[in-house]
């Protein structure tokens, strides 16, 4: 996979959390990214930033859309706007090219990340501090997992042995819920890997539950495991530290994963939405009572 | 990004419509002329009884891609080949327009296209423009369906609203649009969702005057206002009771009609005597409705109705439209966003 990764210029982009997150894996081995979080109280920022940052990369590296080997697009789970806008800038820049495009899980993208983080954000931050001033994160929290390039792009588990046994990738997903998936820690980095925990909509009742089947020490990443860590713990899962970069969606886990998913026709790329529109929902409910 | 190869100097520009339930894509000449116009009508909201905004969405991003494509096909054209790409910006449901929007923008980007963005209503506008049969401001256009209800004075073909713009809106509607009227009183009537079509076929076989509902609505100026007339159905159904409004339903639906019918063509009659302006068209999904254009062409006997397609919501009005608008070079549109109301500065 490795060698994929290295051959390949990927474009890849994730808009299913509050956070826009763009990323280009160049065939020369670079790596250049954005993001952006928005404040408290801010609005996500995909419609006005996720094009801008696309062109934005693309013109730093010096490389003309047509030239990108395929585009990776996270379909979530995640909020449905955000998915919207990704799946269609994806799609809009696939067909205008006709560009190969995979879609990746966010939320293996998360577990992914949290297995072998990637070393490109220092990196990325480094080359272009203006724009990524939001990138310059929170330092890693006690306990969080260091990586090596190598060992990052392997997905192999550090060498101090102090892997957890799997990586539990959460989300918020509004309403009191979690969007939930976990994978063994050695798989994590496969994106065809049977999940421990199939990605689902989940309340915190049902998210206890599941991490309880778990293997115990399994570590908890993203929004979801900060909203939700006191569940989380109780139920036996390692939650690092609020300001760790585990926990943001990152693109360039995207790059990794989608270099090794079979391009889709540009139609079956559709968000994960796993929870029906609210009107659905009701009119089955009156269907039940009736 | 790609550089243009030279085009075919047709002026063509393709544009994209997602304001409410139907997914459109059209490719319309510099001239005015149709060489595609794509509609997906989704079909799926009947059982919600109303457009569900969620569920369009979803339809809207699955349907997109093939909308697209096969306006650029029917065209025979490609996306280099474009002068520009139009998108319909707003008023509409945020989450259907956004689909578009990111589809436009995505398509123009790639090939460093200029993007036009289109107010959905100057779209109504300019069916009227589009060949074999324009119709030269200035006129008044009445714009009735689901989701607006509009009276206007179109000066020149721009998108330039207000008193000394391009459109100047005379009146609008106070609360219901004409065509959420008939579906109201369609429901009333136990025709179901979207009951407006079926209440107007009833209506044919009724007596418009057998009921006098208010047609005089409590509002001033040139305003539209339909929620009393639905409410004056409400209470005639309860007065008459089930079995009697059952007998009487052809009746009640004619009279309801002829009322709708009524308060927008005094309105529109009121219009021409305040601007004197005679030229009249009208536009929207209501525009279909047989006794509104019987009615109206008593007042202009030159009434001007574009072909039912080009009446409700579709792509070929949003060209027809970005064709007078100002189009937005690369990359200044990157961070173009929907809007879902009150940006007209009516
Ligand atoms: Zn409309």
């Amino acid at each position: 996979m490795r060698d994929d990764f290295d051959a390949m210029t990927i474009l890849a982009f994730d808009t299913a959390t509050p956070a826009t997150s763009v990323a280009l894996a160049l065939d020369d081995g670079r790596l250049l990214s954005r993001r952006h979080d928005p404040a408290p109280g801010e609005r996500p920022g995909h419609q006005e930033l996720l094009l801008g940052f696309v062109v934005a990369l693309l013109e730093e590296a010096g490389v003309e859309l047509p030239a990108v080997d395929r585009i990776a697009v996270g379909v979530g789970p995640g909020t449905f706007t955000g998915l919207r806008i990704g799946v269609a800038t994806a799609r809009g820049l696939a067909h205008a090219h006709d560009l190969p495009l995979v879609a990746v899980s966010t939320l293996h993208a998360l577990a992914a990340q949290a297995a072998a983080p990637p070393a490109a954000a220092d990196q990325a931050a480094g080359e272009h501090p203006a724009a990524t001033a939001d990138q310059a994160a929170a330092p890693p929290a006690a306990g969080e997992p260091a990586a090596t390039g190598d060992q990052a792009a392997a997905g192999q588990a550090p060498a101090d042995g102090e892997a957890p046994p799997a990586l539990l990738a959460v989300l918020d997903a509004r309403r009191g819920e979690a969007f939930a998936a976990a994978w063994p820690h050695a798989a994590a980095a496969d994106p065809r890997a049977a999940p421990l925990l199939a990605p689902a909509a989940l309340s915190p009742e049902a998210l206890a539950a599941a991490v309880a089947e778990l293997p115990a020490a399994s570590l908890a990443v993203g929004d979801g495991a900060l909203r939700f860590r006191e569940q989380l713990q109780a139920a036996g899962a390692v939650v690092p530290a609020d300001g760790s970069s585990l926990h943001r969606v990152d693109a360039v886990a995207h790059c990794r994963l989608g270099a090794a998913l079979e391009p889709l026709a540009r139609d079956e790329v559709v968000p994960t939405y796993l929870r029906l529109p609210d009107a659905e929902l009701a009119l089955r409910r009156r269907g039940e009572r009736e | 990004m790609s550089e243009r190869p030279n085009r075919d100097g047709g002026g063509l520009l393709l544009a994209i419509e997602t304001s409410c339930d139907d997914t459109c894509a059209a490719v319309v000449a510099r001239d005015g002329e149709i060489r595609s116009n794509v509609i997906s009508s989704q079909g799926v909201h009947d059982r919600y009884g109303g457009v569900v905004p969620e569920v369009a969405s979803r339809h809207h991003l699955e349907l997109i891609e093939t909308v697209v494509e096969d306006a650029l096909a029917q065209a025979g054209t490609t996306l280099p080949q474009l002068d520009g790409i139009a998108v319909t910006q707003g008023p509409g449901l945020v989450g259907a327009l956004l689909v578009g929007v990111a589809t436009a923008k995505a398509l123009a980007a790639a090939h460093r296209l200029p993007l036009v963005p289109v107010d959905h209503l100057h779209g109504h506008v300019a069916a009227s423009f589009v060949q074999p049969d324009p119709i030269e401001p200035p006129f008044l256009i009445l714009i009735a369906s689901g989701g607006h209800t509009l009276l206007a004075h179109v000066k020149d073909h721009g998108a330039r609203w207000g008193r000394d713009g391009s459109i100047e809106v005379l009146g609008s509607t106070r609360d219901d649009a004409a065509g959420e009227a008939f579906d109201k009183g369609a429901r009333l009537l136990g025709l179901g969702y979207p009951g407006g079509p079926a209440l107007q076929r009833l209506a044919a076989e009724g007596d418009p005057e057998a009921f006098a509902f208010p047609v005089a609505a409590q509002v001033p100026g040139l305003d539209f206002s339909f929620s009393g007339l639905k409410t004056a159905l409400l209470y005639k159904t309860r007065e008459l009771g089930e079995e009697e409004t059952e007998r009487r339903r052809a009746d009640l639906a004619a009279s309801y009609q002829r009322a709708i019918v009524e308060t927008l063509a005094r309105r529109v009659e009121r219009a021409r005597a305040e601007t004197g302006i005679e030229r009249l068209a009208i536009g929207g999904g209501v525009a279909a409705n047989g006794p509104l254009r019987e009615r109206l062409r008593r007042l202009a006997p030159d009434l001007h109705v574009p072909p039912r397609e080009l009446c409700t919501d579709n792509a070929a009005m949003i060209a027809s439209a970005a064709r007078f608008a100002q189009p937005v070079a690369f990359p200044g549109y990157l961070s173009l966003d929907a809007y879902s109301s009150g940006e007209r500065g009516l």
